[in-house]
């Protein structure tokens, strides 16, 4: 995988380095392409390693950023607050999951939306959680530099993870349980474990993202963490950059964060970012269900055929 | 001799709905024995093996594996104490290769997964199966006959002692035939107990020491291959109670 590695090593520098060149406009949307990536690269872990396509990650990132923002107003530091912030949302991983993973394919789908749904009305219901109208960070210091960076180095390490478990039996696990769960069980692979600590696993990133998150916005509210279009766009990314592989959620959430702040910035366009995504979506299931890695890849052996037009020549490995 | 019984199955039985698959069958398998499970289509031979690995929970009876009840014990847990199937319609991971697939029952299957020696024994497994050649192939691109090889090496890779083969002939030609007959030989020579479903009449008289008839979920007959076969019950059931009946 030396062009995964080239694609990690253009993301950690562009992340990294960015601080030191570009102002604070471009900074900010940095910012959101980290995120996304922590979002899409976490999802990946469950819905393209092991094939358990969940729509109720917003979930996580919610449970995160209200964990961060009602620790932090009871006077704690906000980046204490996220190690709490992720073991909630490891905990709620583990509950939905016990009832949700004995469902298959769809029907796996369908109760996580209904979970993902779920919880945004009770935090829209309850006193504690400021209702619908949301709570806001106390208003101590806030150092963006410090959210950029916090932010970045979780893109990183989710990334990372991601291509350590690949080469992990773990990594195998989840891959048989993708291709043939009944047939990974007959092999010895006990699925239920293995889905559950694939979904802790990304609950935790995700969790700890929402509360990165929480810190850089200072005001977060069911309509905002909660939002079922969060939890769409989280499936779309690795979708559309290439499901199940390394580079592609990175890719999908590239896009899709430029996309967002090119159409946020256009009044005749920012309520139509579903219609786009949907209709990216669909070009992707029609044209290339291996998303822009799969194009990408399709490129490279057009490329290579045009530059050795010997016929008959064999193909290489 | 007095043949150690590694598995021993009672009274099983299995409904689904009104349907009823397995009914009360009882049988026993001597330690590296091999030994038949043949009958009619829709017998209950493939549900019998999903209930002895726990892929289906048998609604009755009871199964003793090496003293221990494997009734309620999920697949993975059987497979681990030592009891494993394959599948008639094989079921490779398509897109690993062949040694990932092989390695998914050494890693998860055996009882020896802690050992840092995996890729030596998934090597060793793709020998003995024939399969070295085609190690680094994905799984999508074998033959049928190489992935009924593959099926059988991934179940062997589990280290099990009682290994369950259904239909591993089903589809190969002769000659092939004559190969899966040897690598059974060979199995069963190794130490392991084989457990196998099988259609071919022929291959079942070459390589078993007892059968088990089954027909509508119910024992009809149960002993050595060439008695067995000749029981008036048998007949019947494989080609009907008065003449003109369809043979299988």
């Amino acid at each position: 995988m030396k062009g995964a590695r080239a694609w990690m090593a253009v993301l950690a520098a562009t992340l990294l380095l960015a601080p030191l060149l570009a102002e604070r406009g471009t900074l900010n949307d940095l910012w959101n392409v980290a995120f996304a990536v922590v979002l899409a690269s976490a999802w990946n872990l469950l819905g393209g390693f092991a094939g358990q396509i969940s729509l109720g990650y917003s979930a996580f990132v919610g449970i995160g950023a209200y964990t961060t923002v009602l620790l932090a107003d009871a006077g704690w530091n906000p980046w204490l607050t996220l190690p709490v912030a992720a073991a909630l949302a490891v905990l709620f991983s583990v509950v939905v999951g016990l009832p949700t993973f004995r469902l298959r394919g769809p029907y796996f789908s369908i109760a996580t939306i209904g979970v993902g749904e779920a919880v945004r009305v009770i935090a829209s219901g309850m006193e504690f959680t400021g209702g619908s109208s949301g709570l806001r960070m106390p208003s101590a210091d806030f150092h963006f530099l410090s959210n950029y960076y916090g932010m970045a180095v979780l893109a990183l390490l989710t990334v990372g993870v991601m291509a350590y478990v690949r080469g992990q039996a773990f990594g195998l696990a989840l891959s048989a349980i993708r291709q043939d769960i009944d047939a990974a069980e007959a092999l010895g692979i006990p699925s239920t474990r293995y889905k559950l600590l694939a979904h802790a696993l990304s609950a935790a990133l995700v969790g700890t993202a929402g509360g990165l998150f929480a810190m850089n916005f200072q005001y977060i509210s069911p309509g905002s963490v909660f939002d079922f279009r969060l939890s769409l766009s989280i499936v779309l990314m690795p979708i559309v950059g290439g499901i199940g592989t390394l580079v592609g959620p990175v890719l999908g959430a590239v896009l899709f964060s430029y996309l967002q702040i090119k159409l946020l910035a256009s009044p005749t366009l920012r309520d139509s970012y579903l219609f786009i995504y949907g209709g990216l979506l669909m070009l992707v299931m029609l044209f290339e269900p291996h998303g822009m890695v799969g194009l990408w890849e399709r490129l490279v052996q057009l490329g290579r055929r045009a530059g050795r037009p010997v016929a008959g020549a064999p193909r290489g490995g | 001799m007095a043949a150690e019984r590694i598995l021993e199955v009672q009274g099983l039985g299995k409904r689904f709905g009104g349907l009823v698959a397995l009914d009360g069958v009882s049988f026993h398998v001597d330690k590296g024995s091999i030994f038949s499970v043949i009958g009619p289509n829709g017998a209950g031979k493939t549900t019998l093996f999903s209930c002895l690995v726990g892929s289906q929970r048998p609604t009755t009876g009871s199964i003793l594996f090496k003293g221990r009840e494997l009734a309620g014990l999920r697949n993975d847990q059987v497979v681990e104490l030592g009891l494993v199937r394959t599948h008639q319609i094989v079921r490779p991971f398509r897109d690993m290769t062949v040694a990932d697939n092989v390695a998914v029952g050494s890693l998860f299957g055996s009882r020896h997964r802690r050992g840092a020696d995996a890729r030596v024994r998934v090597a060793a497994v793709l020998e003995r199966a024939g399969l070295a050649a085609r190690a680094g192939a994905l799984a999508r691109t074998l033959s049928i006959g190489d992935l009924k090889r593959l099926e059988i090496a991934r179940a062997l890779a589990t280290e099990p002692d009682v290994l369950c083969l259904d239909e591993v002939m089903g589809g190969l030609n002769p000659s092939e035939i004559e190969g899966a007959m040897q690598l059974i030989r060979d199995i069963r020579a190794s130490g392991v107990t084989v457990l196998m479903i099988e259609h071919h009449v022929h291959a079942v008289l070459g390589v078993s020491d007892r059968v088990l008839v089954l027909n509508f979920g119910k024992t009809i007959a149960e002993g050595p291959p060439q008695a067995a076969l000749r029981d008036p019950a048998v007949v019947a059931a494989y080609l009907g109670d008065e003449a003109g009946g369809a043979a299988a």
